[in-house]
């Protein structure tokens, strides 16, 4: 049908606009029809719950990271453990290795069973079991823990 | 939420109220007109969306006023004149189902497949409609009959599945096994610890610090996880796996221990030729920690053993937890009696305590994106690792602060988490479980195109293990660029985990479009009494730099906080806990089943 640009133009743009909003409103309503059966069957996610749980997450962070707090934690090496333990003699405790039959203190017990192994410095092979290789692990190479000594390498 | 009509679990057996006038039409129709539709039920894949179509290239047009662009028109399933609708102003099908007379009032949205209620205006849900539009989706998706079966289940509610569960059935001895337990052991608050002290049984039993060896924390923290759970425990110490037993059957000699003797040590067994077990290491691992001394253990002999087993590992030097962890239920399962024992990929859990109480299921689809055409395997995992969502960097920890402050003394200004940038271990298993389109570089080739096509693939648990180990992947190694990372970001996890939208029931359910039907992996006789909710027990954290790190476990007992550092035990407030950087996480299932046993004889 033949009509002046302008109007050309204007019903076009209703066409266009009339076109969108009959989209808009139909994805509304898949949108809303598919919320209605979860509400209705009962599928949708406890959503009070998760937030709960976030908030006591951020509240716990906020706690631990006040420094007025920190004072209560207990880092201290110098006060007993719940069982009333001290850290005084940690890993100084002499045992025998069970391999080689030699005395050794309980916290140098590993460097000194790879050496009773034959294992040494030997470069380590690139093999691993295959469910570690299924989860496509990555090791962390460490050299102290708090208690243990490290030995020259 | 109107889900307080319903039942909290869905699965085929259920079905939601229906308004009076929906009874009434299933009580004089039946589901005979939901059948009958089936043939103007038109499938359109990959998504398999479902509509009403009398002919494939009709345009549903309202009988009353002739549009066809209102967002809903809805055909009455009496007389199938096809009606628009819209909430404000006029709805055309209201009216047709008001003036006409009774039995119009059941009406089906043609776009979306869905029932309506015109005399309630509400959308209304029946299982027989459901089960017929589940029914011309999988047609339509699958030419094998083998896929069919799997995807569909028996639909006739006298038809169950045979019953894989019993009832619990309380047990207490009786007199004469009383004597015999009595004659065959010693009360634990006779035995004597080193320094002579009388067992402190006030404080959790079985919690015991362990000796660091050498930079063996990565050791001790799995170590404690495994001390603590749950089905793990009352395996050893119910000597479910005896290791006198055990060695002798293996031809060595054992020494005799009693328990007023130095245990703090694991020692050898006397045999230097003694064929390693670990699950003998870990049963005596488990006497001597449970014994009632407080003063720390030392894992030696564990160390030596799991040596022997993992020899690649086998160097003093710090390593992965995770890895540790995986090494150690390969060796209790590798031990097994040969006879018995399958093939990883089979192994359905039976073989082994480690895999009983470890292992789950996994279910991966691959769905062809141009025809909709899915296939699935099946996998079992022990664990399951998950991956950080990418930094928000440091946005994340200062958006969560900022919550913290803005939300005091205001109750509901928490959104969700992402608007925080939090990450949360229910957001990575959402990932884990959300479908993801695989690159053009990893077509997937489709039986049912016969060429390779992009797919959709979507990961979901088929079996949920008795104990889930939730692994993070804070530590990156990559090859090409040879560095490795850690990821410090923060995670949230929860105390209490329901996992059950992370099920294939679940998942499938909402590739379905949220279908009343029985889907792979629903229970159909035991519906309502099948639950997926776990509580955490124990979680091993990292702290420090991937050069250098240390290991420490928190566990839960007698919903008490413990942490776990090498031979100190402190007792600690829950937050410490939630604001510890997790690495590996615990989550022990609330209920226990006892199954249907075909053997009578278990490992």
């Amino acid at each position: 049908m033949s009509a002046p640009n302008e109007d050309n133009l204007s019903s076009h743009s209703q066409l266009s606009s009339q076109f969108f909003e009959n989209f808009l409103d139909s994805m509304i309503a898949d949108v809303a029809s598919e919320c209605h059966r979860m509400a209705k069957l009962g599928l949708d996610r406890n959503l009070e719950e998760g937030e709960d749980e976030l908030r006591s997450s951020v509240l716990a962070r906020a706690q631990v990271a006040d420094p007025s707090n920190s004072g209560k934690t207990n880092n201290g090496k110098d006060v007993h453990d719940i069982f009333g333990n001290d850290n005084s003699a940690a890993g100084n405790e002499i045992f025998k290795c069970m391999k080689c039959g030699k005395p050794t203190a309980v916290g140098k017990f590993a460097p000194h069973l790879e050496n009773c192994m034959g294992k040494g410095r030997k470069s380590r092979p690139k093999t691993r079991s295959s469910t570690a290789l299924q989860n496509q692990n990555r090791y962390s190479k460490g050299e102290e823990c708090p208690d243990g000594t490290t030995e020259d390498s | 939420m109107s889900s307080a009509e319903t039942n909290n679990r869905i699965n085929g057996q259920i079905a939601p109220s229906q308004c009076p006038h929906l009874i009434d039409y299933r009580s004089r129709h039946g589901s005979k007109p939901f059948r009958a539709l089936q043939d103007c039920l038109r499938i359109k894949p990959p998504g398999g969306r479902a509509s009403i179509r009398r002919d494939p290239a009709e345009v549903p047009r309202c009988a009353t006023c002739g549009d066809c662009s209102a967002p809903r028109h809805y055909a009455c399933l009496a007389c199938a004149v096809v009606s628009c609708h819209a909430e404000s102003g006029s709805s055309h099908a209201a009216s047709h189902a008001s003036s006409m007379p009774p039995g119009h009032e059941i009406a089906v949205d043609v776009d979306r497949a869905e029932l309506f209620c015109c005399a309630c205006c509400d959308q209304v849900y029946d299982r027989d409609f459901d089960a017929a539009v589940v029914l011309a989706q999988t047609s339509s998706f699958t030419t094998l009959a083998s896929d069919l079966s799997t995807a569909v289940s028996d639909l006739k509610p006298e038809n169950l599945r045979k019953r894989r569960r019993v009832d619990y059935r309380p047990w207490s001895p009786d007199m004469r096994e009383r004597f015999l337990i009595g004659n065959g052991s010693i009360p634990l608050s006779a035995c004597n610890n080193n320094s002579g002290k009388s067992l402190d049984m006030d404080l959790p039993w079985g919690l015991r610090g362990l000796n660091n060896l050498g930079n063996t924390c990565f050791m001790n923290s799995v170590l404690q996880a495994l001390l603590h759970t749950p089905p793990l425990r009352n395996y050893f110490l119910s000597d479910r796996h005896n290791r006198f037993h055990c060695q002798q059957k293996n031809g060595s000699s054992n020494h005799n221990t009693n328990c007023g003797g130095k245990r703090n040590v694991g020692e050898s067994n006397g045999n230097m030729g003694a064929r390693i077990c670990l699950a003998c290491d870990m049963d005596a691992m488990f006497s001597d920690v449970y014994l009632g001394d407080r003063t720390p253990y030392s894992p030696a002999k564990f160390l030596y053993s799991w040596w022997q087993h993992a020899a690649n590992l086998a160097s003093y030097e710090q390593q992965d937890a995770h890895e540790f962890f995986i090494s150690i239920l390969d060796g209790i399962h590798e031990k097994v009696d040969k006879n018995r024992r399958k093939p990883h990929n089979q192994c359905n859990g039976d073989c082994c305590i480690a895999h009983r109480v470890f292992s789950g299921i996994l279910r991966s689809d691959v769905m062809c994106m141009v025809c909709g055409f899915t296939s699935t395997t099946y996998d079992p995992c022990v664990d399951i690792s998950l991956g950080l969502e990418p930094s928000q960097g440091g946005s994340a920890k200062l958006a969560s602060m900022k919550a913290f402050n803005s939300c005091n003394g205001e109750a509901d200004c928490m959104n969700s988490s992402q608007s925080y940038g939090v990450s949360t271990l229910t957001g990575c298993l959402d990932r884990f479980t959300r479908p993801e389109k695989l690159g053009s570089d990893q077509k997937f080739f489709c039986q049912k195109c016969q060429i390779r096509q992009e797919s959709l693939k979507q990961m979901s648990i088929r079996k949920l293990p008795l104990v889930s180990c939730f692994h993070i992947k804070r530590f990156e190694h990559s090859s090409i660029r040879k560095m490795s990372r850690k990821v410090d970001q923060y995670l949230q996890f929860p105390f209490s985990l329901d996992m059950a939208p992370y099920l294939s029931s679940s998942i499938l359910r909402s590739r379905f479009g949220n279908r009343i039907f029985p889907f792979d992996g629903d229970e159909p006789d035991m519906a309502n009494e099948i639950s997926a909710e776990f509580e955490l027990f124990a979680v091993v954290t990292h702290t420090g730099k991937l050069d250098a790190g240390h290991y420490v476990t928190y566990l839960r007992l007698s919903n008490l906080w413990y942490k776990c550092d090498d031979a100190w035990i402190t007792q600690v407030n829950e937050n410490t806990v939630r604001a510890a950087q997790g690495y590996m996480m615990f989550y022990v299932q609330k209920m226990f089943y006892y199954k249907v046993s075909e053997k009578q004889d278990v490992p």
